[in-house]
């Protein structure tokens, strides 16, 4: 009987252990890798929708509307230096943010310009904006040097692509393409954010390992 | 030839003192990552800063702010590995900025 009760006891224990280790090595999205690609989408993604409507308000003199949108956009850019600055360091994160607030300016100039129908200055808008995409490269590439310097100009491009889109179907008044429009251009983030993801992971197996 | 010898030898000797005091005197900056490393400087009057520029684009060395920029001097560095330098022959602060990203700035205290 006690030579049962041993054995019942030692399998029992066997299960338990069993399940613990389960618990420990199973499945789980609650990884630190996964946080950075979700966190890099999310953020870049919502960098898209409040640019949007802050272009939608300016060029519907919206001006409450536009700076409400314009301020929570500068959040939005405060947020994507801090998580570069958690990655790279606070001196990454602190350079990086006035190359991203670049951008938005050049895009601020480029919805004046079509919503002023100055169209030297929205072309010069453009072409600051496609200069620009070398600086992002360059920036990224020196953070990572495995991200080729032209493939993130790249990609950068076609994000200053599909916004440009945006704008112009909210200036020519056609909602329905504006939306389309959006939804392309957030989409097309997550083929910056994804690879970004992906090469700050393998550059810190570190900072990532659970 | 003794004598051509001793002046060859001795004219080497001057080039390479003089080099190694050139060395000497020279500071260095980086600029890595649309950063100037180190971003303030101090040095003796006529001390040669070398900027090298370790990003894949081009940045300037420009004096004065973005504000008020003097133009002293202007090194443009037009690529990854590229590097530009002035010396410094009046004590002073100097700052100095990128005028293609002008978040990118600088100082160099001169004693």
């Amino acid at each position: 009987m006690k030579r049962v009760i041993y054995t019942l006891a030692v399998l029992l224990m066997a299960l338990s252990a069993g399940t613990a280790a389960a618990a420990t090595h199973g499945p789980t999205s609650a990884t630190k890798a996964a946080e950075l690609r979700t966190g890099l989408n999310s953020l870049f993604r919502e960098h898209i929708f409040l640019a949007a409507a802050a272009t939608g308000a300016a060029l519907d003199g919206r001006e409450a509307e536009f700076k409400a949108a314009a301020a929570a956009l500068d959040g939005n850019s405060v947020d994507i230096a801090n998580a570069i600055g958690s990655v790279y360091g606070k001196d990454a994160g602190d350079a990086f943010l006035p190359l991203w607030r670049k951008h938005i300016g050049f895009v601020v100039d480029y919805t004046v310009g079509v919503a002023t129908k100055d169209s030297a200055k929205a072309d010069k808008a453009v072409s600051e904006l496609i200069q620009y995409t070398q600086d992002f490269g360059a920036f990224l590439s020196a953070a990572s040097p495995k991200l080729p310097k032209t493939v993130v100009a790249d990609l950068v491009k076609h994000h200053v692509v599909t916004l440009k889109a945006v704008i112009d179907a909210q200036a020519a008044k056609d909602p329905a393409r504006a939306y389309t429009a959006v939804r392309t251009a957030a989409a097309h983030m997550q083929m910056i954010a994804d690879p970004l993801a992906e090469t700050i992971v393998k550059q810190f197996p570190a900072k990532f390992a659970k | 030839m003794k004598w051509i010898a001793f002046v060859v030898c001795a004219w080497l000797a001057i080039g390479v003192s003089a080099l190694v005091v050139g060395a000497a005197s020279d500071a260095a900056v980086t600029v890595q990552l649309f950063k100037f490393r180190p971003d303030r400087l101090e040095i003796a009057k006529g001390t040669r800063v070398v900027w090298t520029n370790q990003d894949d684009i081009t940045h300037t060395v420009t004096s004065g702010t973005p504000e008020k920029p003097e133009r002293a001097f202007d090194v443009r560095l037009t690529g990854k590995g590229t590097s530009g330098a002035h010396e410094f022959s009046r004590t002073g602060v100097f700052p100095f900025f990128c005028e293609r990203h002008p978040a990118m700035r600088g100082e160099v205290h001169v004693n």
